[in-house]
């Protein structure tokens, strides 16, 4: 039994490695996955902090508020002029800042006490602009508080009757959990890496099979049906694990690339997380592949195949959105669901948090579970025999 | 020696009202002798294909059973498998491996080691005159060189039993006067059985001792070729053919068309 498993395997295996194509737009992109995901993540996060540190304010009409831009200039905001198609370009979002609108007589208006309206624009369906528009905002209320902070002085009312309270605000996230939420995204591409670096192989050990019409002169070998399935699901695993093993390593070298030096300095992937990774992914590659073999034993076609498989891909990148999209946090059972365990628990070893053996175990248990239920279905199938 | 007997399969597709039954076998018996050639005669449809899927194990017949070399199909597929050489209609070949490697890897399925498969692959490459092509991948093989591929991986083991479904079907002249030449070789100098399912009479005519007709899932007439013209009362094999098969009025039909 272990020797014909060991023939089939070693066929399968030299026979993917042939298709040369196919391996090399597979390997290709487990190796650039890493990098390349690294290098676009990290120039988003520098642009970020570039916008963050200029301080440009875009305006209309601030020719009429001398004692505004004047605050403007002490806080080292520097004042241009909005471009005067300015509201068409918020909606359609070619504009990432908000536009301050100044009435005319704003000055004296203001000497006067007559508290005169500033309009700032937005749109909500701009995020660029709306998340500048805060720090403006807040720029503004400064600039309130600093007036009537001055008429009250003039008054001969105290300063620190006007602060019952004091904010002293701390962001608690350490670097590596706030660089965790850029990097949310790199589970799911590593997923998506094994899925689809598996999946040729699965199909074309199966329905391909079928397809060339050499399945039945091997059912016709005296060897058991259950050798067959493991040779091949053997060589399938082998190249899931393959790929989960190079989109891994690929982080590696890839950190080099990062252009943001905050994000350099959060994003935390040495050895340790990248044996952690690979103890989670090495389950899922087996599982996934049994799975995709599961569902394609039964098409006549590798087309078909490919069509039935859509499920499995479907299920496999909806699953890890979960974690993107929940704002309550982790949750317990998450831990039951293969890939999305997997996304959950690769999303921790980035945020840099512990993890326990009942952690790795559990979404490993069930990976063996569902590779056992999937090969066996398999061999069924063969025994089945439905050649007709 | 293979012997089959009351072999009968039946196939049902879909469900509910759209369910449909489809009676392939309904009791086709033959016995095949060593050292000889015997031919599944019958037009598409007659059976031939699931009677032989059932001989080599691949489907369970519903009733009737088979013997390979005494050992019952049924009981033990594993050890009647390990006497069978199969070409089956279904003769696909691995395209990015070498046939070679194609004819290896079933000997290595069939428990022979490495050396031992290597051996037979450049045994039955000489036989079957594969010469060079031993070492090019099968992608874009011709017909013929794909079925003397498929005939080598179905013979790497020295199997005592044949079995042949269509073996000429896309063959062109020099290839099927080739393969039937390899087939007397088998049947003469190592006493081989071998079981042929065709519907071509020439080749039933010039290769087979042996004759069974079959029509309608079922075995209709059997015995040598001359024996079945005598029996039919036709000079033309292909005249006792049609009324041994299909009954008189079929044949009186042909005749006076």
């Amino acid at each position: 039994m272990i020797r014909a498993a060991w023939a089939v395997g070693r066929k399968e295996w030299v026979d993917a490695l042939r298709d040369r194509r196919t391996l090399a737009v597979v390997l290709l992109s487990a190796v650039a996955l890493g990098p390349l995901l690294l290098f676009v993540l990290s120039l988003l996060v520098a642009d970020l902090e570039a916008r963050a540190e200029e301080r440009t304010l875009l305006a209309v009409g601030m020719a009429d508020a001398p004692t505004l831009h004047n605050y403007l200039a002490r806080q080292a905001w520097t004042v241009q002029p909005a471009p005067p198609d300015h509201e068409a370009a918020l909606l359609r979002r070619s504009l990432g800042q908000p536009v301050l609108v100044v009435p005319p007589g704003f000055e004296r208006d203001l000497a006067d006490g007559l508290a005169p309206t500033l309009r700032l624009l937005s749109a909500s369906s701009n995020p660029r602009a709306e998340r500048a528009a805060g720090a403006v905002l807040r720029l503004l209320q400064g600039f309130g508080q600093e007036q009537a902070t001055l008429r009250l002085a003039l008054r001969g009312v105290p300063v620190a009757v006007l602060q019952a309270v004091q904010v002293d605000e701390q962001d608690l996230a350490d670097p590596q959990v706030r660089a965790a939420q850029f990097t949310r995204m790199l589970p799911f591409f590593v997923l998506m890496a094994v899925l689809y670096g598996a999946m040729h192989a699965a199909l074309d050990t199966t329905a391909g099979e079928r397809e060339r019409g050499s399945l039945e002169p091997l059912l016709m070998t005296p060897v058991p049906r259950g050798a067959i399935v493991l040779g091949k699901w053997g060589a399938v695993a082998g190249v899931g694990m393959a790929v989960a093993l190079l989109a891994c390593l690929s982080f590696l070298p890839g950190q080099w690339l990062l252009r943001s030096e905050t994000l350099a300095a959060m994003f935390q992937f040495g050895a340790r997380e990248a044996a952690l990774f690979l103890a989670l992914l090495l389950p899922l590659a087996a599982m996934l592949s049994a799975l995709m073999m599961a569902v394609a034993i039964r098409c006549r076609s590798f087309k078909e195949a490919q069509a039935n498989n859509t499920l499995v891909v479907l299920g496999a990148s909806l699953l890890p959105m979960v974690t993107v999209l929940n704002p309550a946090g982790e949750q317990p059972w998450q831990l039951w669901l293969p890939a999305l365990a997997q996304a959950t628990l690769m999303q921790r070893v980035l945020e840099g948090q512990a993890l326990g053996a009942a952690d790795l175990l559990l979404p490993l248990a069930v990976a063996a579970a569902g590779t056992a239920a999937c090969l066996a279905y398999v061999a069924r199938q063969l025994r089945a025999s439905a050649l007709t | 020696m293979i012997v089959a007997e009351g072999l009968s399969k039946r196939f049902a597709s879909g469900f509910g009202r759209g369910r449909r039954v489809v009676d392939a076998v309904r009791g086709v018996d033959f016995q095949a002798a060593d050292a000889a050639i015997t031919g599944l005669l019958g037009a598409n449809g007659a059976g031939k294909t699931t009677t032989l899927r059932m001989v080599a194990g691949l489907l369970v017949p519903d009733g009737g059973h088979v013997a390979i070399a005494g050992i019952d199909v049924a009981r033990q597929p594993q050890a009647a498998q390990a006497r069978l050489g199969v070409l089956s209609d279904a003769r696909g070949l691995y395209p990015r491996l070498t046939a070679r490697e194609n004819i290896v890897y079933h000997g290595r399925l069939h428990g022979l080691d490495e050396r031992a498969a290597a051996a037979r692959a450049d045994a039955l490459g000489t036989t079957l005159g594969l010469g060079a092509l031993l070492d090019r991948r099968t992608e874009g093989f011709s017909q013929g060189e794909r079925m003397k591929t498929a005939l080598a991986r179905a013979l790497v083991h020295d199997p005592s039993h044949i079995i042949l479904d269509e073996p000429t079907n896309g063959l062109d002249v020099v290839a099927t006067r080739a393969l039937r030449e390899v087939l007397r070789r088998l049947r003469d100098e190592q006493g081989k059985c071998i079981v042929l399912a065709t519907h071509i009479m020439q080749e039933v005519e010039r290769l087979c001792d042996h004759v069974v007709v079959v029509a309608g899932g079922r075995t209709v007439a059997d015995g040598s070729v001359a024996a079945l013209r005598a029996r039919a009362g036709e000079a033309d094999f292909e005249a006792a053919f049609v009324r041994l098969a299909y009954g008189d009025a079929a044949a009186a039909g042909e005749t006076n068309a």
